[in-house]
């Protein structure tokens, strides 16, 4: 961490992959070394534009090249989406609180991404590979607006899906005349007997849009998860990443520094969470 | 012991205290006082004011703009000269009790605060007047500071009861002994009924609003958020963030980027404000708290509820600076006498 608590350090823009229309993985290299642990975020700084925060989407074993998946959708990211390799930006970071990896062992793990929210989530499952004997199975259930939206394609289909430690599945909300596999939002594919999963010895990580985490939250209620297992990411207006701008506010929270990964429990009795 | 210092010393003590040190004072102006940097002590434009000045004690340690330097050229370290603030008033020393949790207590330490703080002593007065909209007695404040201060000065028409609070203080008083003499048992008395009679004097002011001591404001806020309250005052508010700006405790700011006069890229911390409409929403459009009514419950939430649980105190000292701020006459003692009437 800069010992300048607002300011970044420099990092190159390596190489950007185009996941879908409006989906990009970053390559960076920091000028020196970033290790985060899965869950924890980082604010990117366009030089002159201003910053946002993302969650690492590669390996945190990793700390001299981080990737990082970004959706076009305000001010930063669309300058973000504009750059090319070469290009010299900000990072700030590692922020947040991580996955408490150490209560996920011995236990089964379901993890439901929703769109873009799978980048934190494939940072998630990196850590799990690193010491897969810890736990007792890794169920991915992912959702994506149309075969076109799905991230890390080859992976998802290829990789993931041929690991036999790894129980993968995608759904669409629309398919299209190529597409055999499931449809149907994330929680139709979420249905407790085909899961194969006991809700009393598992735990669920959940990253997606606020509508999906909230259907997904309610499902995974309804099949027997505890508030407590149940891990949710929270979107807010992370700005200076450390607690003190007030922006990030989630009732007795910050996003940035309790979180951004609240258990269901820890967040439900609090107003409008999914707004 | 509390000192005394004839009024006759009072030159020679400002001018031997400040000797190496870079002074604020009040200033009065436009009907307000006002806090002022001093550059040499003039006795017929500086003072030490009745009561609290117009801008907040926060403005010291956390400015309205703050330049953070080029992303990737920080700010040198400058060399921060010691400062004196005189004149600081029992409801601003209060208010640092939150911008030293946000900045100083809760980790990481933001680096600039702590070096100003660390650098800066507090000479604080007993309040000797009030205004209409001074309500500290009914968080639980008084007009005169216990503790939290380097040196406490209780006017008297003769001269000044000097009370240490820090070893700072104590070191200051010990250097200037020559001008200074023991208090009396008789001048304390005096500086007792004078702060009694004042806090009487706005304890009435404030329970004539409706704010008598002692009443519970975090109730009052968590039992009303569906409460038609919030609409009908927000019906009022403009959004103009003066409320905030005016604030003593308030401390949410925001990073800002852009080119510099001299063509680089810099990052500049500046005070935000909670009722604007884009305070809390995320790239996507996504906002916890479209509406103005939403925004205005989550300042009294954040004021009166999130750090009564996180300090143990309310994030308001009763200073009235957002009544006199308001565009859209918003008081906020009506606010809480309706949410308190309410709940």
């Amino acid at each position: 961490m800069n010992p300048k608590l607002y300011l970044p350090i420099a990092a190159t823009l390596e190489k950007v992959v185009e996941e879908t229309h409006n989906i990009k993985t970053f390559f960076l290299t920091p000028s020196s070394p970033l290790a985060f642990l899965a869950g924890q975020f980082v604010e990117l700084t366009v030089p002159g534009v201003g910053e946002a925060p993302f969650t690492p989407s590669s390996s945190p074993a990793i700390s001299d090249r981080l990737e990082i998946t970004i959706m076009r959708a305000g001010t930063v990211t669309e300058r973000l989406h504009a750059l090319a390799p070469g290009a010299r930006i900000g990072i700030r970071g590692p922020l947040g609180q991580p996955y408490p990896l150490d209560l996920f062992q011995g236990k089964e793990i379901l993890i439901a991404g929703g769109g873009v929210g799978l980048a934190p989530l494939r940072a998630l499952l990196f850590a799990l590979f690193e010491d897969i004997g810890k736990y007792k199975k890794i169920i991915v259930r992912y959702g994506a607006r149309s075969p076109e939206d799905i991230v890390y394609r080859q992976a998802v289909e290829k990789a993931w899906n041929k690991a036999d430690a790894l129980d993968v599945m995608t759904t669409v909300d629309k398919g299209n005349a190529f597409w055999t596999g499931h449809t149907g939002v994330v929680t139709s594919i979420l249905d407790k007997n085909k899961l194969k999963i006991n809700p009393a010895a598992a735990v669920a990580v959940v990253c997606g849009p606020p509508i999906m985490m909230k259907f997904t939250t309610l499902k995974l209620l309804e099949i027997g998860f505890d508030p407590d297992a149940i891990y949710l990411s929270m979107e807010k207006n992370m700005s200076c990443g450390v607690g003190k701008c007030g922006h990030c506010r989630l009732g007795p929270y910050y996003a940035c520094k309790e979180g951004p990964v609240f258990t269901y429990r820890q967040i439900m009795d609090l107003p409008k969470i999914w707004e | 012991m509390p000192k005394w210092l004839p009024k006759d010393n009072l030159i020679k003590f400002i001018n031997q205290v400040s000797a190496h040190a870079a002074l604020f004072a009040q200033q009065s102006f436009y009907g307000h006082y006002h806090l002022v940097p001093v550059k040499e002590w003039q006795v017929d434009k500086h003072t030490f004011g009745a009561y609290r000045p117009f801008e907040p004690l926060k403005s010291v340690f956390f400015p309205p703009r703050e330049s953070l330097g080029s992303l990737f050229q920080p700010n040198s370290d400058k060399d921060q000269p010691d400062r004196i603030v005189f004149g600081v008033k029992n409801c601003d020393l209060q208010s640092l009790r939150v911008h030293d949790y946000v900045f100083l207590h809760s980790d990481p330490i933001d680096p600039e605060y702590s070096r100003l703080r660390e650098k800066t002593m507090l000479f604080t007065f007993d309040c000797t007047d009030c205004l209409e909209i001074c309500f500290c007695t009914a968080v639980g404040e008084q007009p005169f500071p216990k503790s939290g201060f380097d040196i406490n000065f209780s006017p008297l028409p003769d001269g000044f009861i000097l009370e240490s609070g820090s070893v700072r203080g104590e070191t200051i008083l010990t250097k200037c002994a020559p001008l200074l003499e023991e208090a009396t048992a008789s001048q304390m008395a005096e500086r007792d009924a004078q702060r009694q009679n004042l806090s009487q004097r706005i304890a009435r002011q404030a329970t004539e609003k409706g704010l008598k001591p002692g009443l519970d404001f975090q109730k009052a806020v968590r039992n009303t958020q569906e409460s038609a309250l919030w609409k009908k005052y927000a019906a009022d508010c403009v959004e103009c963030g003066a409320c905030n700006m005016a604030c003593c405790t308030c401390h949410c700011f925001l990073l800002v980027d852009g080119l510099s006069a001299a063509g680089n890229n810099d990052r500049v911390k500046q005070w935000d404000s909670c009722l604007y409409r884009n305070f809390a929403r995320v790239a996507g459009g996504a906002n916890p708290r479209p509406l103005r009514a939403e925004r205005l419950y989550n300042r009294f939430d954040k004021k009166f509820n999130f750090f009564k649980d996180k300090l143990g105190t309310y994030a308001c000292d009763g200073c009235g600076r957002c009544i006199e701020a308001c565009t859209g006459k918003i008081d906020i003692r009506d606010v809480l006498a309706e949410a308190l009437h309410e709940s």
